[in-house]
């Protein structure tokens, strides 16, 4: 069996994802020992055909994206939605809450109408073609995708976690976000960036993503519990789950 | 028994010495809160903390440990750490939930991987001087530890009791430079330090004596109170986690990025975590939050008690500040459990 | 970190540490069984009785608990049935004859074979691979055949397909006295026997409740059912045992994932006196 050939694509997004896989430096050579890269805007001009694992990154904003998406979909074995604009829609699919003409003036203002400026609902990798694995975060921790690479290429089903943030910020001995008074999304929010945020001085801003099952009706009650309201909550929640029904409680 | 006294000065250079001689483990200030980390020099250490955000035990029980190393073919080979070192500053409830620790991993089949880490602790507790919010190890026996550590700290007015014990505790004596023994005076105001402890570290009280917590368990099956409480469990651990008792865990290997190479390694775990009763295939034997939340009462109160005959909560009092919900209480739990008898148990 | 040969003071052995073995023989049953016949690398037995469990290791995937499915009458090598669920077992599918694998245990309690079931007549009853931890137990009895009274085999599989050791019945049925019975709880265009739960068929056997003992295995929704169509027949909880799984992930009794209230299931189970379990709520 030789090495799988990997595909990187990306949609509408800040690539900073990818730019985390560039950065893996001397792993980036590891990597290579594991799969051979077939198709990578970032990094190489080849194109490839048939490809095992598709790694796609961005939300899908346009009638265009999703005819790409679907052709990538029947080209590779596998789908991984890379990050949360591809694994939620992410930070773009605060857009959806107002009208999109509104979001083209507020954004490009006397520009708006030009051509190349027409898109429509922002969706998720998954609202457009089946995913079969997703990589949280905004962005992307580099060790949990290397590791799951690795656990991938072992065949493996890779560890992901169903546990929210608070454990890792446990084991890591953090002071509780809200022992400050402030609204912290540990609680609701996937775990497995060992609770970046919470380490090094904020709260979780939930850039994975909720749990399978986030409890979000304890999380509105507890906003009372630290003289909150449910608004401020939710405005929290939006910031990368706008499109999350299941969060609105 | 050798009891010595200590001026503050004398504790210090006894401390640097230790930090000379062995990885030293001491109580030190983490933002607003404490923490147990690697004493660098004797200024770090807090004796005067009121509880730490995760228990000692962490040492002994690591949050992360390696048990095996794996080559290719099946091939496994133990990791052991059995590198001596001080664990510094121990509250007595914490050294009780240690010791509960050493009964649950000797016990039946014993787990080498704690018990050599255990062996190479020389564990030194520190009687309580400031009481955290929600301390209560005076209602459940454990303000105060007489016996079983190495050295025992007590501070008395211009300085501190140092009490001795056993092999390790000659070593640490032996440390100290003109160690003078201490007083009939002082040795009383170390007993008013104990009973006073014993008085004092109740931020909540208990109602139920300890004793009785395993008939009215066996009486609260069915109580509303857990699906009351258990409507506003986040499901995160939290509890579990800072639990200086709790003990379970989870197995998992990591590869390096030769695939075939790696270790085996254990992280804690929490039975308050949804998946954490599900098989592969995706069935879960405790589906639901008020399961999972009772699970951690019946352990305290009653599974481990059936185990080791004591109760499994030391009162530290972390849980109740960890769980963000503010659910978490156990003696909350307890005394609603007894103040209101649910009907079908009572009809029994 | 020293490793154990580098070490004073070696007392004790590791829980945690598999021994190797390897695979023998590898046997496909079914879309999603595969039998396994593995030889520890040391040359000793297995060391089990019917009913108990191994850990099942490999380096890089981890371990998952499966049963031993053939009886320590059949000589030092012994035979685990996988249903690939999981990455483990998937992985486990992947090997040939010659593969290693890591071992821990076997672990767990067993079929009472050499007490109570010893002397009476003994009902097995199977839903899917329900029968592999079982199969065990009926090689064990096959084997020592004058020990046992009159055997009665009931095997419920979801279809035809999905039947396992069918080559082997005739083999069970061979010493005499032994009453098999299957049914599928959904029958294929070339299925003549009963289609049906397991339950059907316990009506149709004919049994003294005083001198038999019941052997139950199976999915977790079949206890119940069962148990309540044996309590029918006039058995008491004392002569029913039941194998349970749960998740035995270290095998020793300490990181706490398969507890049934307080019992942990690797220590105290898989097999369990019904009436020692009947107080427990998380149990069936």
């Amino acid at each position: 069996m030789g090495k799988p050939r990997v595909a990187i694509f990306d949609f509408a997004c800040c690539e900073g994802c990818q730019l985390q896989i560039a950065n893996l430096d001397e792993d980036l050579l590891n990597l290579i020992e594991l799969v051979e890269p077939v198709e990578w805007r970032e990094a190489m001009s080849e194109k490839a055909g048939q490809i095992d694992v598709a790694i796609v990154e961005g939300s899908i904003t346009r009638a265009e994206d999703e005819q790409r998406l679907k052709e990538i979909r029947q080209r590779a074995e596998i789908l991984m939605a890379l990050g949360s604009c591809a694994t939620h829609g992410g930070v773009n699919k605060l857009r959806n809450r107002v009208p999109l003409e509104e979001a083209q003036r507020i954004v490009y203002g006397a520009s708006a109408g030009m051509p190349h400026l027409q898109s429509g609902q922002v969706k998720a990798v998954h609202e457009v073609v089946p995913v079969d694995l997703k990589i949280y975060g905004c962005p992307i921790e580099i060790t949990e995708f290397s590791r799951i690479i690795r656990e991938l290429a072992a065949g493996r089903t890779p560890f992901v976690p169903n546990y929210p943030v608070c454990v890792e910020c446990k084991l890591r001995e953090n002071v509780c976000r809200y022992e400050y008074n402030e609204i912290c999304l540990g609680p609701v929010t996937r775990a497995g960036c060992n609770a970046r945020c919470p380490s090094n001085g904020m709260w979780c801003f939930g850039c994975r993503g909720p749990v399978d099952h986030p409890n979000i009706n304890a999380a509105y009650d507890v906003m009372a519990k630290y003289g909150k309201t449910v608004e401020d909550l939710v405005g929290k929640l939006e910031l990368f789950c706008s499109g999350e029904e299941r969060i609105r409680g | 028994m050798s009891v010595y006294k200590l001026n503050m000065e004398q504790l210090r250079n006894w401390v640097g010495r230790l930090i000379a001689e062995r990885p030293v483990y001491g109580v030190r200030q983490k933002d607003e809160r404490f923490v147990f980390g690697r004493l660098k020099k004797p200024e770090e250490l807090r004796l005067d903390y009121d509880v730490t955000i995760l228990p000692p035990k962490k040492y002994i029980l690591p949050t992360r440990e390696n048990l095996l190393a794996y080559q290719p073919g099946e091939h496994y080979e133990s990791l052991w750490a059995d590198e001596p070192f001080v664990l510094l500053g121990v509250h007595p409830y914490d050294f009780v939930a240690i010791r509960q620790l050493d009964l649950l991993f000797e016990r039946e089949k014993p787990d080498e991987h704690y018990l050599r880490r255990r062996r190479a602790a020389t564990i030194i507790v520190a009687d309580v001087e400031r009481a955290s919010d929600n301390v209560f190890a005076g209602c459940v026996g454990t303000a105060v530890v007489k016996d079983a550590f190495d050295g025992l700290l007590t501070r008395v007015e211009d300085g501190y009791l140092l009490e001795v014990r056993g092999e390790k505790g000659e070593w640490l004596a032996s440390l100290l430079e003109s160690p003078s023994p201490a007083n009939a005076a002082e040795l009383s105001r170390r007993n008013d330090v104990w009973e006073n402890n014993r008085r004092r570290l109740r931020k909540h009280e208990l109602k139920v004596p300890p004793e009785q917590l395993g008939d009215l368990l066996r009486r609260s099956v069915d109580h509303p109170l857990w699906e009351e409480k258990a409507r506003l469990c986040y499901s995160c651990g939290s509890c579990n986690l800072v639990c200086p008792t709790c003990y379970c865990f989870d197995v998992r290997d990591e590869s390096d990025w030769s695939l075939d190479k790696g270790v085996r390694y254990r992280v804690w775990d929490g039975c308050l975590l949804e998946d954490f009763a599900m098989v592969a295939g995706g069935h879960n034997f405790r589906p639901t939050r008020a399961a999972r939340y009772r699970h951690r009462y019946y352990r305290k109160g009653l599974y481990v008690p059936e185990m080791i005959g004591e109760l499994a909560c030391v009162g530290c009092g972390r849980c109740i500040t960890a769980c963000t919900a503010g659910i978490a209480n156990p003696v909350e739990v307890y005394n609603r459990l007894q103040e209101e008898p649910h009907e079908d148990d009572a009809a029994e | 970190m020293r490793t154990m040969l580098q070490s004073e003071e070696q007392t004790l052995e590791d829980i945690y540490r598999p021994r190797p073995a390897t695979v023998v023989r590898v046997e496909d049953m079914t879309r999603t069984e595969k039998l396994f016949e593995l030889e520890l690398d040391s040359g000793e037995p297995l060391g089990h009785m019917p009913g108990q469990f191994v850990e099942v290791s490999l380096a890089g995937i981890g371990e998952a608990p499966i049963s031993i499915s053939s009886s320590p009458t059949r000589g030092r090598r012994f035979e685990l049935v996988v249903r690939r669920v999981g990455s483990l077992t998937r992985a486990l599918h992947h090997l040939k004859p010659g593969d290693k694998v890591g071992i821990r245990g076997p672990f767990g309690t067993w079929f009472p074979v050499d007490t109570d079931l010893r002397g009476r007549d003994v009902i097995f009853i199977c839903g899917g691979i329900g029968l592999v931890p079982v199969r065990s137990a009926i090689q064990y009895v096959v084997d020592n055949r004058t020990d046992y009274g009159h055997v009665f085999i009931l095997f419920g599989a979801r279809t035809p397909a999905d039947r396992l050791f069918t080559d082997e019945y005739e083999q069970w049925c061979s010493p005499g006295e032994v009453t098999f019975l299957e049914t599928v709880d959904k029958r294929d265009a070339r299925w003549t026997g009963a289609e049906g739960v397991i339950t059907t068929l316990i009506p149709c056997i004919r049994f003294d409740p005083a001198r038999t003992v019941a052997v139950i295995c199976g999915p977790p929704v079949m206890y119940r059912f069962v148990i309540v169509g044996l309590k029918e027949r006039g058995m008491a909880e004392e002569n029913i045992f039941v194998s349970l799984e749960r998740r035995m992930k270290c095998g020793v009794g300490k990181c706490g994932h398969c507890q049934i209230n307080h019992i942990y299931v690797c220590q105290k189970g898989p097999v369990f006196r019904l009436s020692e379990i009947t107080d427990l709520e998380e149990a069936l």
